[in-house]
Formats: C-alpha cells, structure tokens, sequence
C-alpha cells in the first residue's frame, strides 16, 4: 500500500513538472523526470516476457557461435532472467558446496554459511555491475551502448554456470577444471559476439579494451568460483 | 529563594499548560463532540489494559490469519482476514526459525546463520512480491510479505522436527512435506493475482524461496 501512494505522489510531480508530455507518452510506458528509475513502472517494460521466451534465451546461450541470442531479445530485453538466473545460482552453489562436505567428513560435519553472502556478491556485481561499467567506458569513447540489453546479456551468459554447477559436484580435480575453463571459454565467446555489433563502432585499439574488461570479469567470475567454492577435495 | 521562584514558575509554567488543554479540548469538542470522544474512549481503553491481554490479542491474530493461510479453503472470509495484513507473524517465525538453524548443533557460526535466515526471509519475501507487481499482478505489497511470511511456518515446524530425530532419510521426508505445504499455499494465494501467461514466471521465485529455506531446515 505504501508503495502505491508512492507512485501517485510521483505522477503527480511529474503531472506538476510537464504537463505537455504526458499527452505525448502513449499509456505512460516511460516515465521521465530524475528519480524515474526509482519507481515501479520504469521497470515494467522489461518483465513482458513469458516462460518460453525465457527458455529459449537459456537455450540460446548454450551455443555461443549461432547468433540467435541478439535475434530473440531484440527490442524486448527483460530483466527477470539476469535477477532470477543468478538467484537460482546462489542456491545451487550453496547447496552443491555442502553436499560436498557431508559426503567427505560423515563425523564432523560443519556447514559453511559463508558461501551464501559471498556467492550473492559475486553473482550480482559481476551480472549488474559489468554492464555499468562497460556502459560508463563505452560513453567515455564515444559511443553509446543499450544498456538493458547489456545487462539481459550478462544475466543470461550465466546461465552457463547452471549445469556447471550441477557437474562441479564431482571431486576429480582435473574434471572440475576442465568444465570452468570450458564455461569460461563459452560465455566469453558469448559476449563478445553479441556485443560485437555494438563494438564495431568503435575503433579497432579501443575494441580490445571492451573486450579485455569482459574477458579479465569473466575469468575473475571463474576463478572465484572454483579457488573459493569448489576447492575442497577429499585428498 | 531562587529555588523557590522557579518552583514557583515551573508550577506556573505547568498551570499554564494544563490550563491550556481544557480550552484547546472544547474547541475541539464544539467543532466536532461525538467522535473525539469515542476515539478518546477507545485509545484510554487500550491503553489501560495489561501488557498480557495486548499480548494475548496479538499472539490470537496471528493464530487466525496463520489458520486462514495454512488451510487453504479459499473461502471469502480467508479473503478478507488476509486484507488485513501484518508483519508480527513473519516477524516471529522468522525469528523462530533464524534461533533454532543456528543454535542447532552441528555448523560453529551460529550468528552467521541467524544473520543470512534472517536477511534471507525478509530481503527474499521483498525481492518475490516485487517480481511479481513488475510482472502485472494486481498485488499489494504488505500483504503479499504477509502470507509469504505466513507460509514459512511449516518450514520452522521441520526445522524444529529435523533437531529431534537423527535419521537423515526420516528428516529428509519430513522436510520436504513441510517445503510442499508451504509452497502450496504460497502458490494458492499468488496465483489468483498474477495473468496467465507470466503464471510460472511469478511462482518459481516463490518455489525457489522456500527452497532455500528448506534446504537450510534439512541440513543445517
């Protein structure tokens, strides 16, 4: 309830502050004003998707070189895959990391908790926070890039990590690896050629900074996730 | 002597404000007689009545809005009684749930649990009643927290169920029964609100919430 009088108190600002556009706007699909992205309808544009759509851009990730991932969310970025994904991860990697544990020591159990602030931290810096900052480097060059379709392409770039996850279960060392490196390989490549359209504006020498910060977040992601999570082998 | 005049000012200084107050109460009471004096009469009868009767009036809401919840009988009287949303009953399981996870035997970081429950059910509660207003669901936000707060009752049950017995398989169907009948009535209150076709979108955050809750209850 608090939140609805919210939002009338900022259409009514805005109502206040440009009368003239809102006959413009059609069915105030966009708000405008400066604390616009603090309201609920900012966001709304980018949950119109249904559970297919959401299935098919999973399944669109797992093959990086087709490049039908740019094709299916053209002009309909959503944002419920990126916060969901990586929420679906922060329980499986808690829940696989200490089924790991349980296995190996059956007297002395303990439960790591720790893995659930760490996992959340990395997984949202790295979905959220990439995308700002390749945004903040590309303006500094020059170039515009569509925010919202940068972040809907972090957050389902990690959707690699799903089945990862579920195989790092393991505890042959040489496997696990095996499969991050095949994970990082695979969603790097998917970056870079769905951001590819958007860097070919640029010049060539500026392109590998692009492409050096999504590979260098990329292979932090990775690491972090095997060094720190899925390090402990029964020896 | 000095004491005496400030005494004697402090005590004018109070007649002058209790005098004061009669005055402002007739102007009042000349506007408007019949309802300031029956909001008079009941905040004076709350307010004077013991700290166990309060108490016992809160602890007997709670026990009907989780009966409304947790039976679920979509019957309009249901409807209505979760319109009056609160948040003392999530309050109180969830805190019942963050002491028994983390006072429990077998992890050496009881406030590191206590701390993630406790953030978890609130931040998650949060997080899910937003997806699913972003989605289209004519859902109020308070009370939406409410009964997903509500449903994290039978997961305390298992919690409590999983310190007794020992037997990993026992403790394991006991959790997951627990983990179904909250679902099924978070999903029974959830559905009603949401369009068809975003229905799964809006429902797997709340599957996975109590997921993650029981996955704690079971193995912490």
């Amino acid at each position: 309830m608090d939140f609805g009088i919210q939002n009338q108190t900022d259409e009514q600002q805005q109502a206040n502050k440009e009368p003239s556009n809102q006959n413009g706007n059609e069915g105030n699909k966009k708000q405008t004003g400066c604390c616009a992205f603090l309201t609920i309808e900012f966001y709304t544009p980018y949950f119109n998707v249904t559970e297919t759509d959401v299935l098919q851009r999973i399944q669109g990730t797992f093959l990086p070189l087709r490049p039908d991932f740019l094709n299916l969310i053209r002009g309909n970025p959503d944002l419920w895959g990126p916060i969901w994904i990586n929420a679906t991860l922060i329980f499986m990697i808690t829940a696989i990391a200490n089924l790991r544990q349980i296995d190996e020591e059956k007297e002395n159990q303990s439960f790591v908790i720790s893995y659930v602030p760490q996992a959340t931290a990395l997984l949202y810096i790295i979905a959220f926070g990439t995308p700002i900052v390749l945004a903040a480097v590309m303006k500094f060059l020059g170039v515009d890039l569509s925010f919202f379709q940068t972040i809907c392409l972090y957050g389902y770039s990690m959707s690699t990590l799903l089945p990862i996850t579920i195989l790092c279960y393991f505890q042959n060392e040489l496997f696990l690896w095996l499969i991050i490196a095949y994970g990082f390989a695979n969603s790097s490549l998917f970056l870079i050629i769905n951001l590819k359209e958007e860097l070919d504006k640029l010049q060539i020498q500026k392109k590998y900074i692009i492409i050096g910060i999504v590979v260098t977040m990329q292979l932090s992601l990775y690491l972090f996730y095997k060094l720190v999570f899925f390090s402990y082998v029964k020896e | 002597m000095e004491f005496e005049v400030q005494d004697n000012q402090a005590n004018n200084s109070i007649q002058g404000v209790i005098n004061l107050q009669p005055q402002v109460n007739q102007v009042q009471a000349q506007q408007q007689e019949i309802p300031i004096k029956q909001t008079d009469l009941q905040v004076s009868s709350t307010l004077e009545e013991s700290v166990a009767v309060t108490l016992l009036r809160d602890l007997r809401q709670i026990g009907v809005k989780l009966r409304c919840v947790l039976v679920p009988t979509m019957s309009s009287n249901n409807a209505k009684e979760l319109r009056n949303w609160d948040l003392w009953g999530p309050l109180v399981f969830c805190l019942m749930l963050a002491l028994t996870l983390s006072l429990s035997g077998n992890n050496d970081d009881g406030p590191g649990i206590f701390a993630t429950i406790f953030v978890l059910i609130w931040v998650g509660s949060f997080v899910v009643t937003l997806n699913a207003q972003l989605l289209g669901g004519k859902v109020s936000f308070f009370q939406s927290v409410c009964v997903l707060g509500y449903c994290v009752f039978p997961i305390n049950l298992g919690a409590l169920f999983t310190l007794f017995f020992s037997f990993f398989y026992l403790k394991m169907f006991l959790v997951i029964g627990c983990f179904l009948w909250s679902t099924y009535s978070a999903v029974g209150f959830m559905k009603q609100l949401i369009p068809e076709q975003k229905r799964i979108l809006a429902l797997y955050p709340v599957i996975l919430f109590y997921l993650f809750l029981s996955w704690f209850a079971l193995i912490v």
